[in-house]
């Protein structure tokens, strides 16, 4: 309806306010940074505990919190980087690193990390290797997050069906999935699922169905899209055999009337998901467990992502904004982020502590996060991932629909995705 | 059939059909009341009246830390800024698009109705960088300050309006010697109460429903408009599938709007009757 | 249509004082903005470094995308219907409720609901409505016997956001038109009534024609609003990172300026979009000089 009209060039103003801009503050006094992340409204309160911690060991330092959804958080940054006035700290997404880091908006972090030897040396460094490039880093990781299988234990004992173990197949999922699958209250549909997996993005699903299967996402180079290869072709056909065949997945117009989040919903039994899902199962009502993702003919796999900080290169305290990274880091830091409950602490000390594996309020195994981490395949990362994934996504989209077939679709998807990387080369 | 009878006849076919709108028009907004006060695990019933009634639902939402009363505050004053911004530019444009006579009339009303064509999430960066150069990123000036360099839209409602006030009027005034602005101060203005009321009613609403723009030069939660927060909770609520939650934070947000309307609705009801009876 | 007081000697200072802050708004509009919209078509942009040429490259692959077909595709059929199912909807409300009947204002007050709250807000609660098996609305319908059908489905989905869409906008439209038809001086039907014209000649004779100033304005703004409606098509229709089910130009032009890095691209689209509605609108400033009448 109505917009905002356009602004103006002031003549009048421009002429008061002589050169108009913020002028830096000289070096020494108090300094002020701000750091912009994306989280839920709880994360919010965490952040502004390890903010309040970090300045009262940093008397002259204060840190500006600013946490959005995820989707207004992108378009808040192009926006402020666009106009030179980005945050001086803002997290980061990995496949999304390089899309930043090759456009140069990003601080190289490499010379105040050698300044500093010992910081990574307790950091998963499966964690780590997103961020690298061949000059250094220029990111570090915050948290990370593995993929495993979320099972829900009310349903499988409702239905007698043998909980999942860390020897499953995929068969095995399918199989239980098709006992799991009911019409609870005779009404004729279907209101139970065994299972549902995210058909748009690769993380909570379909990458590490692919990669059991021995397949892979794309080429090493980023040059190449891999997802229709004969191994990954296996991997679509078992789930688009369980959506459609089975009948034991949910279609994209029914996940749509849940909300999004089926095994949160209590609709679905199964559901492979990141850690960044417990809070919300844990507020459930419905007691739940998580085994390793299921083995596939080329054995486990799963995927590992970080979310991580960034530094903006035109910040004027790079020093400072450092220092907040490296206490985030720290022990202190990562002991207060296990306590948000949302990811996993890269710090190997507090990760395989108490205050991380047992979390009050949580009878969930939280050891197959870290164990995952030795069969996980890191999230791809390369330049141009958003479009390339919603070539994907979209495409996809019409065979999850049942409008397409599957492989003639891959096969334009394929096509479409390499057109992407190529441009982006 | 007597003149009664046929007015009785159309009175109650107008009532039917207005009635059979009305369900259609507020069935949502009743469903959505009902919804913020079921249980949870009710959401999905299919019954109007929540099986258990519940508050529990706008306790989720307050219970979040979040200063509402600050985001509220924004969205007002910013709101009615614009809407007086609006009103009073586009008035004074359209009186001279419909009434006077100049050079290059035609071609500047073009122009400015060619504004309206291009989205909002184009020219979002252009303007951006110039708020920013200006210092005033993070303040709401770049919200409300553009209302008060006319607008495409305000400024063709009331030119249209204008255009049907009849030319005798302003002709006999014309030869009693009033002046431009008399004319337009005194006749066109007073005359076209029921097009500004509503000039201020699409203004207002469209600017406090504006989630981009806040977004842009507000950023940082408190200090941001209510829209902006809203936004905030719905992203984790809908991926959880919280429908009353939802609910009750859509219901919030449409609250003050609604209300806002009730009270001005009474001024408009008064335009549109006293400009009936002037004529 | 011709007609204007032309200013005496000082007025022309009123005159311009009082077209000045339009001016100003529009000389930058159009210069800072629309202008900036232009010179960025022709380059590549990724927000993020600075622009680089591209000619017409923009302007090609504007015809090599098949995205983007599919989202102009959609808009037109939208548009198509969405135009006259709100113009004609919106004017009958307001005939309606310019009758001399009781409890006008609360009627008034319901119509303009939808249009007073936010989309994004009512999106949710539609969505909740349209749902395959939980959605109130098949379960109304089954009540009354029939069938319920998948309503976000690619099926139904463009009767399902019509519906939604001129919900939202009947508002709107009633309040344009009941401010023209309060316009038309009531001696006008009183002389008609005197010479025996009935109800419906009334209308056809001196209300339509009387109206059309508003039938004009509101038919413009509602094909603007169809061509750039978005909100409660993507709150309806998304799936995914951003991706929709029912994708439109303005979402495809958001989506290449803020997701993929090609805002040159985005510009080029957004004159796409533009021109094409310049056209219709040349096309309805046409039809007013031939059909609107101006008293």
């Amino acid at each position: 309806m109505k917009k905002i009209l356009f602004p103006i060039l002031m003549v009048i103003v421009l002429l008061l306010t002589a050169c108009g801009g913020k002028t830096g503050t000289t070096g020494g006094g108090p300094v002020t940074i701000t750091f912009s992340a994306w989280g839920a409204p709880e994360e919010l309160a965490v952040w502004k505990q390890i903010v309040a911690d970090f300045e009262a060991a940093n008397p002259n330092i204060t840190v500006n919190v600013e946490v959005s959804d995820w989707g207004a958080y992108w378009d808040k940054l192009k926006t402020q980087l666009a106009a030179n006035t980005p945050p001086d700290i803002f997290a980061m997404d990995a496949p999304l690193f390089l899309d930043y880091q090759s456009r140069g908006v990003l601080l190289n972090l490499q010379p105040y990390i050698d300044k500093n030897p010992d910081m990574l040396k307790d950091v998963y460094p499966q964690t780590l290797s997103a961020y690298q490039t061949p000059d250094g880093y220029y990111g570090l990781p915050r948290d990370f997050q593995t993929i495993v299988l979320f099972y829900n234990k009310d349903m499988f004992d409702a239905a007698s069906v043998p909980y999942p173990t860390a020897d499953w197949t995929w068969d095995d999922l399918r199989a239980a999935a098709r006992q799991l699958t009911k019409d609870t209250n005779g009404d004729g549909k279907i209101d139970q699922y065994g299972f549902v997996f995210d058909q748009w993005d690769m993380e909570p699903g379909w990458s590490e169905a692919i990669w059991a299967y021995g397949g892979d996402i794309v080429s090493a180079d980023h040059t190449k899209t891999l997802i229709g290869d004969p191994a990954a072709r296996q991997a679509w056909q078992l789930l688009s055999d369980m959506v459609f065949v089975d009948k034991s997945v949910p279609d994209a117009n029914t996940i749509g009337q849940y909300g999004g989040d089926l095994f949160q919903a209590k609709v679905a039994a199964m559901t492979p998901m990141g850690h960044w899902a417990v809070p919300g199962y844990n507020a459930g009502g419905f007691k739940y467990d998580a085994v390793p993702m299921p083995k596939g003919p080329a054995g486990h796999a799963t995927s590992v992502n970080s979310a991580g900080f960034v530094v903006a290169k035109v910040t004027k305290y790079p020093q400072e904004a450092f220092d907040f990274i490296k206490f985030v880091l720290s022990q202190s830091g990562q002991t207060r982020l296990a306590e948000l409950g949302f990811a996993c602490p890269v710090l190997k000390t507090v990760a395989e502590s108490p205050i991380f594996l047992q979390q009050s309020g949580s009878t969930l195994n939280q050891q197959v996060f870290l164990d995952s981490l030795a069969f996980a395949h890191m999230k791809p990362v390369f330049k141009g991932y958003d479009e390339w994934a919603s070539v994907v996504g979209d495409g996809m989209g019409a065979v999850w629909r049942g409008e397409a077939d599957l492989n003639t679709t891959l096969n334009d998807i394929v096509t479409q995705a390499d057109a992407v990387l190529a441009k982006n080369k | 059939m007597t003149k009664k009878t046929q007015k009785l006849i159309l009175d109650i076919v107008t009532y039917a059909l207005l009635i059979l709108g009305s369900v259609i028009m507020v069935g949502p907004f009743l469903w959505m009341v009902s919804t913020s006060f079921k249980l949870p695990a009710d959401q999905f019933t299919r019954t109007l009246i929540p099986p258990t009634w519940t508050l529990e639902n706008f306790r989720d939402l307050f219970a979040v830390d979040i200063d509402f009363p600050l985001l509220f505050f924004n969205s007002t004053y910013i709101s009615i800024f614009i809407a007086i911004g609006q009103l009073i530019t586009c008035a004074m444009a359209a009186f001279c698009f419909a009434v006077v006579k100049f050079k290059g009339r035609n071609l500047l009303f073009t122009l400015l109705l060619i504004t309206l064509m291009i989205p909002s999430q184009v020219t979002l960066i252009p303007n951006f960088i110039i708020f920013k150069l200006l210092g005033l990123i993070g303040t709401s000036v770049p919200l409300w300050l553009p209302a008060f360099w006319g607008g495409a839209f305000g400024t063709f409602l009331l030119r249209q309006y204008f255009l049907t006030i009849p030319r005798d009027l302003v002709d006999a005034a014309r030869m009693d010697g009033a002046s431009l602005f008399r004319i337009f101060w005194d006749i066109y203005m007073p005359l076209s109460k029921p097009a500004l009321a509503a000039l201020v009613i699409f203004t207002f609403q469209g600017a406090w429903n504006d989630l981009l723009h806040p977004l842009v030069y507000m950023p940082a939660v408190p200090n941001t408009t209510l829209t902006v927060g809203l936004a905030f909770f719905q992203q984790q609520l809908t991926l959880g599938g919280k429908f009353t939650v939802l609910m009750a934070g859509a219901l919030i947000s449409i609250l003050p709007l609604v209300i806002v309307f009730f009270l001005a609705q009474k001024q408009f009801i008064e335009g549109i009757a006293l400009s009936g009876v002037k004529r | 249509m011709d007609y204007g007081l032309k200013p005496l000697g000082r007025e022309k200072l009123s005159l311009w004082l009082m077209l000045t802050p339009t001016l100003i708004g529009l000389v930058f509009g159009v210069l800072g903005s629309i202008a900036a919209t232009i010179a960025l078509s022709f380059t590549h942009w990724d927000l993020l470094t600075p622009p680089k040429w591209a000619g017409v490259a923009n302007f090609i692959a504007l015809f090599n995308d098949p995205k983007l077909a599919k989202a102009l595709t959609n808009t037109f059929q939208f548009s198509l219907l969405y135009v006259p199912c709100v113009v004609v909807v919106s004017l009958l409300v307001a005939v309606l409720l310019n009758r001399k009947i009781r409890g006008v204002s609360i009627f008034r007050t319901i119509y303009f609901l939808p249009a007073v709250t936010s989309a994004v807000a009512t999106a949710l609660v539609w969505n909740m409505i349209y749902g395959k098996d939980t959605g109130i609305l098949n379960y109304i319908i089954e009540v009354f016997g029939g069938k319920g059908i998948c309503w976000l489905c690619t099926d139904n989905v463009l009767l399902a956001l019509i519906i939604v869409n001129v919900w939202g906008a009947i508002g709107e439209g009633m309040i344009i038109f009941l401010a023209g038809l309060t316009a038309v001086p009531r001696e006008y039907y009183e002389a008609a009534m005197l010479d025996g014209a009935g109800g419906s000649q009334q209308f056809f004779h001196i209300t339509l024609p009387l109206v059309t100033p508003s039938i004009f304005f509101q038919t413009l703004m509602s094909t603007i609003n169809a061509f750039q409606a978005y909100d409660y098509i993507y709150m309806l229709t998304r799936r995914g990172q951003g991706d929709s089910s029912f994708p439109v130009v303005v979402y495809s032009i958001y989506r290449n300026a803020w997701t993929f890095f090609n805002y040159g691209g985005a510009s080029a689209q957004a004159i796409e979009l533009a021109i094409f509605v310049i056209l219709l609108m040349a096309f309805y400033f046409w039809l007013e000089k031939r059909y609107v009448v101006y008293e």
